[in-house]
């Protein structure tokens, strides 16, 4: 299988090659080229920079909307009177598209870091705070029944019982919400920045910088590939004891 | 018991409504400039004023028009192509790697790309939104009719159902509540897309309103373009659950989400 595999991947690449070679458009870089422009582009500063200001758009706004999520999730999938106030608020703003909020923080807090991260915090904590509030609802009411029978008090049945078991949803909710941060970084970026990679796509695009559009194309997908797998690792570990981790 | 329903319903507003007060408590302060904090009253004449100009209903037809044809487009392949990948073990071997290698990857960063090869028009846009969709469609499908339950299959075959008929009694219906927990991931996703597209580079649709009544320091009217952005994404999500339900009745949605 994974023969197959290599030779559909080496295919691919092939044909891309070739498909270049024998006149593609001036924006289709081949892949030889491609490779050649990020090596060279990793000998530069800039795209540390640039790679430096994204990530410090994107994880505190990840951080910040994972542990409100988390927190508010947690809560409401607990408390019953807390998920009646609170809950049906976050659902039906569920399907609101978060970046349409960028325009108005820009306004309140300027057009500099704040509204960024804000925006990227808002839109990571709605996944986070359905899928801890949905963990903590599929607890086993056997195994919360038993904890109490043998003795626990509330809050230790919540650390050792209920914790664990959405703990699962609460990793699937974190990889989405990471996807997302990257999305909404990328953006933002976009739409209105001075650094950044989502702002040296928008330099490429402009001054038909094709070579560089690829470097920022290929830098965040690596970043957004690597911050993945960290977060599967983190997840292997955390979740050693669920056997089958999918 | 019908008015304890009728109490739930009104339920979410009982966050709503103290923000609404905030709001207009913040724009009467006179603390701030009157320009971050429109006043509601200015914000619904906007809004009626929207709803009065063929020119802006024209704005939000875009917007939905390309959100829901890369969306459609996104079904018509992915549902498919997760069949298949569910049910084939060598077609699922082969593209599993693919999906979940390049999931975490923003394809937003394809945009300029696709810009320079479609136009800036809505072509590029439908495209990214169908790439953008296609993740959760195809990932959620294939999972789903991986879980089809075997004994079904047997009884299907045993019952002398060929394999065309087993697929399309058996494997389609028990996908179906995976595929609309697909759809219902991918349609908000839909939405975004085009409103950061069109925020970013275009003439056209209501993202391209947002920021050009930003610009022009019309605070009020942008307010009412994301007051009706909201309004599309929480209808479209809406009317996707009385569908589901409607073609899925066996298997009630009762929670909030999924």
């Amino acid at each position: 299988m994974g023969l197959a595999r290599a030779a559909a991947l080496v295919a691919l690449l092939v044909v891309w090659q070739i498909a270049v070679v024998s006149g593609a458009p001036e924006f289709l870089l081949g892949p030889w080229q491609v490779v050649k422009h990020f090596v060279e582009a990793l000998g530069t500063r800039e795209l540390y920079d640039n790679i430096g200001a994204s990530l410090g758009r994107a994880l505190p706004g990840f951080f910040l909307g994972s542990v409100a999520g988390i927190a508010l999730g947690l809560a409401a999938g607990s408390s019953r009177a807390f998920d009646q106030a609170f809950s049906p608020a976050v659902f039906l703003s569920y399907p609101v598209p978060k970046i349409v909020m960028l325009p108005l923080f820009m306004l309140w807090f300027g057009i500099g870091e704040t509204s960024k991260i804000l925006v990227i915090a808002l839109a990571c904590f709605y996944p986070m705070f359905i899928n801890a509030y949905y963990g903590v609802r599929a607890t086993p009411k056997v195994l919360v029944w038993s904890a109490l029978n043998l003795g626990a008090g509330r809050a230790r049945v919540f650390r050792r019982v209920v914790l664990p078991a959405a703990l699962p949803q609460i990793f699937a909710g974190l990889r989405v919400s990471l996807a997302l941060s990257f999305i909404v970084m990328f953006a933002a970026e976009m739409v209105n920045a001075r650094t950044g990679l989502g702002q040296l796509i928008r330099i490429a695009e402009n001054s038909l910088r094709f070579d560089l559009m690829y470097v920022s194309l290929i830098t965040i997908a690596i970043l957004g590939y690597a911050g993945d797998q960290l977060l599967a690792l983190a997840r292997r570990h955390a979740l050693a004891w669920q056997g089958s981790a999918t | 018991m019908a008015g304890k329903r009728d109490l739930k319903r009104l339920l979410p507003f009982a966050f709503v409504i103290p923000l609404l007060l905030a709001w207009e408590a913040a724009s009467r302060s006179g603390l701030w400039n009157p320009l971050l904090f429109p006043s509601l009253e200015k914000i619904t004449r906007e809004l009626v004023l929207f709803f009065s100009r063929p020119e802006m209903i024209h704005e939000a037809w875009v917007s939905l028009y390309r959100a829901l044809g890369g969306f459609a487009l996104a079904a018509a392949v992915g549902v498919p192509l997760g069949l298949v990948m569910g049910r084939s073990r060598f077609v699922g071997e082969l593209l599993d790697p693919l999906f979940s290698g390049t999931y975490a990857v923003p394809k937003l960063a394809l945009f300029p790309i696709f810009v320079f090869a479609l136009g800036i028009g809505s072509l590029s846009k439908v495209a990214l939104v169908f790439l953008e969709c296609l993740y959760p469609i195809v990932i959620v499908t294939s999972q789903g009719a991986r879980g089809v339950n075997r004994v079904l299959l047997w009884s299907a075959g045993n019952l002398g159902a060929s394999g065309a008929a087993a697929l399309r009694r058996v494997v389609v219906p028990a996908a179906a509540p995976f595929v609309f927990a697909g759809f219902r991931v991918a349609l908000p996703i839909a939405l975004i897309v085009v409103i950061i597209t069109e925020m970013i580079s275009s003439a056209d649709g209501l993202g391209y309103l947002v920021m050009y009544s930003l610009s022009s320091l019309r605070t009020d009217r942008m307010l009412a373009a994301v007051v009706v952005i909201a309004a599309i994404g929480w209808a479209l999500d809406k009317a996707l659950v009385v569908l589901r339900n409607r073609l899925v009745y066996w298997e009630k949605l009762d929670t909030y989400y999924v």
